[in-house]
């Protein structure tokens, strides 16, 4: 089966899965920071960055996006009194809602070489 | 039933519950307590300010009756869903359905669920927002988990009068009502925090920051007495409870790991005292060794809450930790463990189960651990002390982040919970 190194960057431990695997698998059983949950999509605490192999990785699926798009929603409501609303949504949603570079641990299948941490 | 009197304008409209000898399952209430709801005036309207237990509605219509008319309430504020404060809300709505329902954003699916109507109007709000009564003012404070997601604090402007919710609450039950009257609640309020507040102790600390600011006459909590005298004295005593205590005696760089054990015939005892030297080589990490038989839990959590580390050793007897180790571990829901490194090791005669339990419960905690921990058959060697060296050297250096790169394979991740799912089938079979 196809191999590929996950590097969590937080505990400096390298794992070697196989593809399809979620990162969520890992994170707990190397003692990463990255946090978690629910497991299921649904709230959004697992969280974290990728900071290499952005193309490595699923798509996003359709309940990662609503779950950015609420947390983007959350940062938006934050961001009431900017003076051009407008310019900073366009921005969040090149940037994948919640910042271009986050994804959701129990969401996120891993298909290549890749390096995340907590956020 | 009389209401009390806070104010010209204000009205204690609660209940009394002096009966009551146990809350929520866990809390322990000797005093009984109160629902405290309250009644404000403006020349515009009324507001009340959270309700009571279903139990109690009738003392809290009869009081509300006899300040206000039904039609004359404009404003209900629920400061906090949970149905000691929410039983008699439909009832309340119903004799007054033109008032407008006053909660917080996270309060909107928790009241759908509460109450079982998907027909509800109402209006959320957050910090600096405001209901006007004509010449009274509300104002809400978004203080979110004390000690659910939907809690907030309500502000009464012109009067200087807080009421708090669950904060600065307790299960006392006097019907003198005011600190300055009631006997001696330092205990309740105190018992209250540890429980209900604590494991929130982040959110109690931003909540302090919106609180400490304003103008304070009065706390008027949803339990127990009603804080006029020195009410100062109480935000004061929340800083002190939800402050880190070991902090300040720490250098900035310097993390501290606690090692929890207990130990039939001192094999456990070795280990602990080897995985401490271990840990002590790593610059930085202060290590504290404690033999839980010799001490209380309720003081041991005072040093879990404060440490960046947790280790727990215990042997395997039939099959399983011992109980003070789980009785430690069950404390943990009384503060917040999350994140907070950890690990377990233990010396066994048969299975040696204990320490993959452990890890599994420190896991469930979302604790961190990321080590196997160490089992050893019976007496160590002195080739399995030095294992157990090497585990305290390599939990110390996670804790400071100056552990090597390390790579594995995923199977080996998860070789050693299958090693034990394997060892319990061959116990069973």
């Amino acid at each position: 089966m196809a191999k590929a190194k996950v590097t969590f960057s937080d505990v400096n431990v390298t794992v070697n899965v196989p593809v399809g695997t979620r990162i969520i698998e890992l994170s707990e059983a190397v003692g990463s920071y990255i946090a978690y949950n629910c497991r299921e999509g649904d709230c959004g605490v697992c969280l974290f960055e990728v900071t290499k192999g952005q193309e490595n990785l699923s798509e996003l699926t359709a309940v990662e996006k609503s779950v950015l798009r609420a947390r983007f929603q959350e940062i938006m409501d934050g961001w009431r009194a900017t003076p051009d609303i407008a310019a900073l949504q366009a921005k969040m949603q090149r940037e994948n809602f919640a910042g271009k570079h986050c994804r959701l641990a129990c969401q996120t299948q891993v298909f290549g070489d890749v390096t995340v941490a907590p956020l | 039933m009389s209401p009390i009197w806070l104010s010209e304008r204000v009205q204690w409209v609660g209940a009394f519950d002096p009966a009551m000898r146990s809350f929520d399952i866990v809390l322990k209430t000797p005093n009984g307590t109160t629902y405290n709801a309250y009644a404000v005036r403006g020349s515009e309207g009324v507001a009340v300010i959270d309700t009571v237990k279903a139990e109690c509605a009738d003392q809290f219509f009869a009081r509300l009756e006899a300040v206000a008319s039904y039609d004359e309430i404009t404003t209900i504020v629920l400061n906090h869903l949970e149905p000691d404060h929410t039983g008699a809300l439909p009832e309340l709505m119903r004799r007054a359905p033109q008032a407008r329902l006053y909660i917080s954003q996270s309060a909107q699916l928790m009241l759908k669920a509460l109450l079982n109507r998907l027909d509800l109007d109402y209006t959320t709000v957050g910090t600096d927002d405001t209901v006007s009564l004509g010449d009274r003012t509300l104002r809400f404070l978004h203080t979110p988990y004390l000690h659910w997601p939907d809690t907030q604090c309500t502000y009464l402007d012109e009067e200087f009068i807080l009421f708090s919710g669950d904060v600065f609450g307790c299960h006392f039950c006097d019907d003198r009502l005011f600190n300055d009257r009631v006997g001696d609640f330092r205990f309740a309020f105190e018992y209250y925090y540890a429980h209900i507040m604590r494991p929130f102790r982040e959110h109690v600390v931003n909540a302090l920051a919106l609180i400490e600011p304003l103008v304070i006459n009065i706390i008027a909590p949803t339990h127990g007495p009603i804080l006029r005298d020195q009410p100062r004295r109480y935000l004061q005593r929340y800083r002190e409870l939800s402050g880190q205590r070991l902090q300040s005696e720490l250098r900035a760089d310097e993390k501290t790991m606690v090692i929890f054990y207990i130990s039939a015939y001192g094999s456990t005892t070795q280990m602990a005292q080897v995985i401490r030297e271990g840990a002590e080589q790593v610059a930085g990490v202060r290590v504290s060794l404690y033999d839980m038989e010799g001490g209380d839990v309720d003081l041991f959590i005072d040093l879990v809450e404060d440490a960046s580390a947790i280790v727990i050793g215990s042997p395997t007897i039939n099959g399983d930790a011992v109980k003070p180790a789980w009785d430690l571990m069950s404390s943990f829901a009384n503060i917040n463990v999350r994140g907070k490194l950890a690990g377990a090791f233990g010396s066994f005669g048969w299975s040696g189960e204990a320490v993959r339990m452990i890890e599994d419960r420190m896991r469930g905690l979302k604790m961190r651990v990321p080590l196997d921990g160490i089992r050893i058959k019976l007496i160590p060697s002195a080739e399995e002390l030095e294992q157990c060296r090497a585990f305290g050297l390599a939990l110390a250096q996670h804790l400071m982040g100056v552990n090597a790169p390390r790579v594995v394979e995923m199977a080996d991740l998860f070789a050693a919970k299958q090693q034990a799912a394997n060892e319990l089938n061959a116990t069973i079979t």
